[in-house]
């Protein structure tokens, strides 16, 4: 089902917008001129994902050093902060920290949970065990549509 | 043939100033006497000289060791952990202990190492002190008191230490007690020496580690490793489950830190025997040794004279052969880098 | 249905909520003047959203400001049986000139009173005093005895000295009398003697636990529990675990130091079985989670220990899922018997 969420003049850089489509919630993000799409539920505890903060891949190699990327590329849950690639909706753990027990699933850094391979996170960041849903987002006819038929989505339990 | 044991915390101290005399020139000579400055284990109501745990006054000779403690051990000398804040006579007090520790001790018994007292209101003092005395092959690790000036090891401020022990190839060790002055709680003085006693080992010690890690001392200095000397044991488990878990949440405060913190305390932290405050239940007993990980993170220590009770031999008691040979041994000579 | 008693919620009061229950001179005092204490988000600045859920903040007010929302996001949203308020404003207004602070304090309970606990039957609340002034702490303590949905008397954890000190017994004294437990919550005016000042707010969550279990030495060594042997404590916020190995410690110098503790009659471990209360959040997760259950074993302290949400705080307990690791057979006291049976709550 697409589901017109703003006209994209209407809709800046650096917002987003929550849409209600049957009994989903889901967050429309825009940075830059992309567009994301995630299901507004956090794997972890259930928390409202897409009312959290976005922000950007920061590294540092030494203490004192505090490295932003240029653009926010992941959104904090509002709740404990664990933080979901916003267009994979992959989580992003610490690195060297062991998946979460329980979920039976193994996770190797630069493969994300599917399958496909992932880009070498920055700071040598590895994917945490949860992902949350994402949905495919499109321009049409100066409408920003999501597809809540497009659904990616694989947690960990 | 097993490896031989290694005693990691061994009390030593002069019986008083007569015997660092030789190593001080006059004008300390006379500050001393003139000031009638004290020194001994009891000052700053660190070990009363009658309290059981105390054991009596530390050997002030090999020959008074060598009575009470056999084999190979790495010898603590306190003495300079309250001294005053005059920053020249702490240098020269800690030269002298140094002075006095390897041409009494190190040079006349080869199964005896030592720690190096450095300055602790001076950073620049203690770096050269590092720097002028760390190469002997007798001193083993830079000592430091558990309790720091005013803010804790991570501080920038150590930092010049910290790298002048990592430099030098020698672990820094934190042993209980340290500068009084300030209160031993957070909140206040006590009126218990119990409260000291716990205060001013297992509790600001947790402090000392979690700074260390969180001020990234490890990612600035990859090799340095860090003894945890009288500080106890039992509370590792609990404080690395919080800490572990607190960093996850806030992690963006310290992003140098790259890993779990209890990653660092497994590959950089040491922690002796002594004291072993452990349940009495055996059952429990296991339970605790399996969650602190004893036999990676322990070395052997009798803490001679001190006296906590029944802890240490009942924990070597309850471990394997293996894991008692890895505590009794293995650990220490890794750490401290030891042939022995 | 299994009972829930939410031991750690946060109410926050706007300023003007309080000034306008303040007579003068208080009033214009505190318009004018505030309250003066570095209390620890001062100094180490809470980094995720002010400290709080970000969708805990209402339209206007503070997280923890609207009853309603509280209801959708807390008692409502978890089924609550009954929530324990902990207004930690409370910490500075204690810690002021005492008249002035025991004008903010009856303020503050009056605001508890008229705004949360007149409205929702399901709440209880920590009664705000002046723990700096103790004198007017326990005349205030017997002047509410009265309302029991005053539950327990409420402190912070860093006060000016250590809170066994003799200073702070008319407040144990008081509490005793009236059958109110006392509890500590972290927070105060900040203080770093000892191991030193930290840098970080990493490190000083993480020394939350630390100076739980300190005061907790403190309230033993200085015989607070030989002098009041009916006093009932809970320590807040301050974790769990650490509590056995702090038995086995303290049980082991007393053993060897008791010529210097006169004054006790018990071990250290008697004292804090019997009259230490723990909350639950933040719950510890170790990596293997039976270990939780054998530290929590270790503590021989299962019914004592209540669970809490620590709502609006980001590090907040969702009590579906918080206690997973907690052995089955403990849930149920945890959730909620220990608590009802602490603050004498009605079964659901």
């Amino acid at each position: 089902m697409k589901v017109a969420v703003a006209r994209v003049a209407d809709f800046p850089p650096g917002e987003r917008r929550i849409v209600r489509v049957g009994r989903r919630s889901i967050g429309v993000f825009r940075v830059g001129d992309r567009f994301y799409a995630l299901n507004n539920h956090c794997p972890h505890q259930g928390g409202p994902l897409c009312l959290g903060k976005t922000a950007a891949w920061m590294t540092s190699a030494l203490p004192g050093e505090f490295r932003l990327s240029e653009e926010d590329a992941l959104v904090k849950c509002p709740w404990h902060g664990w933080e979901y690639e916003l267009s994979s909706g992959q989580s992003y753990m610490r690195p060297g920290d062991a998946p979460v027990r329980g979920y039976g699933v193994r996770v190797e850094p630069g493969r994300a949970l599917d399958g496909a391979a992932t880009p070498e996170p920055p700071n040598g960041r590895v994917p945490g065990p949860y992902r949350a849903e994402t949905f495919q987002v499109s321009v049409e006819d100066d409408y920003v549509v999501v597809d809540t038929s497009t659904a990616t989505r694989q947690e960990g339990e | 043939m097993s490896a031989p044991m290694i005693d990691t915390d061994v009390h030593c101290a002069p019986a008083s100033f007569e015997a660092l005399f030789p190593y001080l020139d006059a004008y300390w000579r006379e500050y001393i006497t003139g000031g009638t400055v004290r020194i001994g284990p009891a000052l700053g109501g660190q070990y009363p000289m009658g309290a059981p745990t105390t054991g009596g006054a530390p050997p002030a000779t090999v020959e008074a060791l060598r009575e009470r403690v056999s084999g190979f051990a790495i010898l603590t000398c306190l003495s300079a952990f309250d001294a005053n804040r005059n920053p020249y006579y702490e240098a020269a007090l800690t030269r002298a202990i140094n002075e006095w520790l390897r041409e009494r001790w190190l040079d006349r018994d080869d199964r005896l190492r030592a720690s190096l007292t450095v300055p602790t209101s001076d950073p620049e003092a203690a770096v050269a002190e590092i720097e002028r005395a760390a190469a002997h092959p007798g001193f083993v690790r830079v000592l430091l008191p558990v309790r720091s000036v005013d803010t804790r090891y991570g501080n920038r401020r150590y930092l010049p230490v910290l790298q002048a022990a990592a430099d030098a190839g020698l672990p820094v060790a934190l042993h209980a007690w340290g500068r009084v002055g300030n209160a031993p709680t957070a909140t206040g003085f006590t009126h218990t020496y119990l409260e000291d006693y716990v205060a001013n080992s297992q509790v600001i010690v947790q402090g000392q580690l979690v700074s260390l890690i969180a001020e990234g001392v490890f990612e600035r200095l990859p090799s340095l490793q860090v003894s945890l000397l009288e500080c106890g044991f039992s509370w590792l488990p609990a404080l690395l489950w919080r800490f572990d878990k607190d960093w996850r949440g806030v992690w963006r405060e310290v992003p140098w830190v790259k890993e779990n913190p209890s990653a660092y305390v497994y590959r950089h932290f040491r922690l002796t025997t002594e004291p072993a405050h452990l349940p009495r239940d055996d059952r429990h007993l296991a339970e605790l040794l399996e969650m602190a990980r004893a036999s990676d993170v322990l070395m052997y220590a009798s803490d001679h004279p001190h006296d906590h009770g029944d802890g240490g031999t009942r924990l070597l008691a309850a471990v394997s052969e293996a894991d008692r040979a890895a505590i009794l041994h293995d650990n220490a000579a890794a750490h401290y880098g030891l042939d022995v | 249905m299994i009972m829930l008693v939410d031991a750690d919620i946060h109410p926050a009061a706007m300023p003007k909520e309080i000034a306008a229950r303040l007579d003068e001179p208080w009033r214009t005092r505190y318009e004018e003047f505030g309250y003066r204490v570095a209390n620890p988000p001062m100094i180490y600045p809470r980094l995720t959203n002010g400290g709080n859920r970000l969708d805990a903040y209402p339209e206007e007010g503070l997280p923890g400001g609207d009853l309603d929302l509280m209801r959708a996001q807390l008692l409502d949203e978890y089924d609550v049986t009954y929530g324990v308020l902990i207004p930690l404003q409370s910490h500075g207004f204690g810690a002021v000139a005492p008249d002035f602070g025991q004008a903010m304090c009856r303020a503050l309970n009056d605001w508890l009173a008229t705004e949360w606990l007149d409205r929702e039957p399901r709440l209880r609340s920590s009664l705000a005093i002046t723990h700096e002034s103790p004198e007017a702490a326990a005349e205030d303590i017997a002047r509410y005895a009265g309302d029991r949905r005053f539950v327990q008397a409420l402190l912070p954890t860093s006060g000016e000295t250590t809170f066994g000190r003799a200073k702070y017994w008319p407040i144990y004294e008081a509490a005793e009398d009236v059958g109110l437990p006392v509890a500590f919550h972290l927070g105060g005016m900040e203080n770093h003697r000892g191991a030193g000042w930290p840098s970080f707010y990493l490190e000083e969550h993480v020394w939350m636990g630390n100076l739980e279990a300190a005061l907790a030495v403190s309230l033993i060594c200085e015989g607070v529990f030989e002098r009041f042997p009916r006093l009932r404590v809970v320590l807040v916020e301050g974790g769990i675990s650490w509590m056995g190995p702090l038995m086995w410690a303290l049980d082991d110098g007393f053993d060897k130091l008791r010529a210097d503790l006169p004054h006790l009659s018990r071990k250290p471990s008697e004292y804090l079985r019997e009259h230490i209360w723990l909350t639950t959040q933040p719950i510890e997760e170790p990596a293997e989670p039976r270990h939780l259950a054998w530290a929590l074993e270790h503590t021989g302290m299962t019914d004592h220990i209540m669970f809490a949400s620590d709502y609006p705080h980001w590090d907040f307990d969702n009590p579906r899922t918080a206690l997973r690791d907690v052995p089955k057979e403990l849930r149920a006291k945890f959730y909620g018997e220990n608590a009802r049976a602490l603050y004498g709550l009605e079964a659901a």
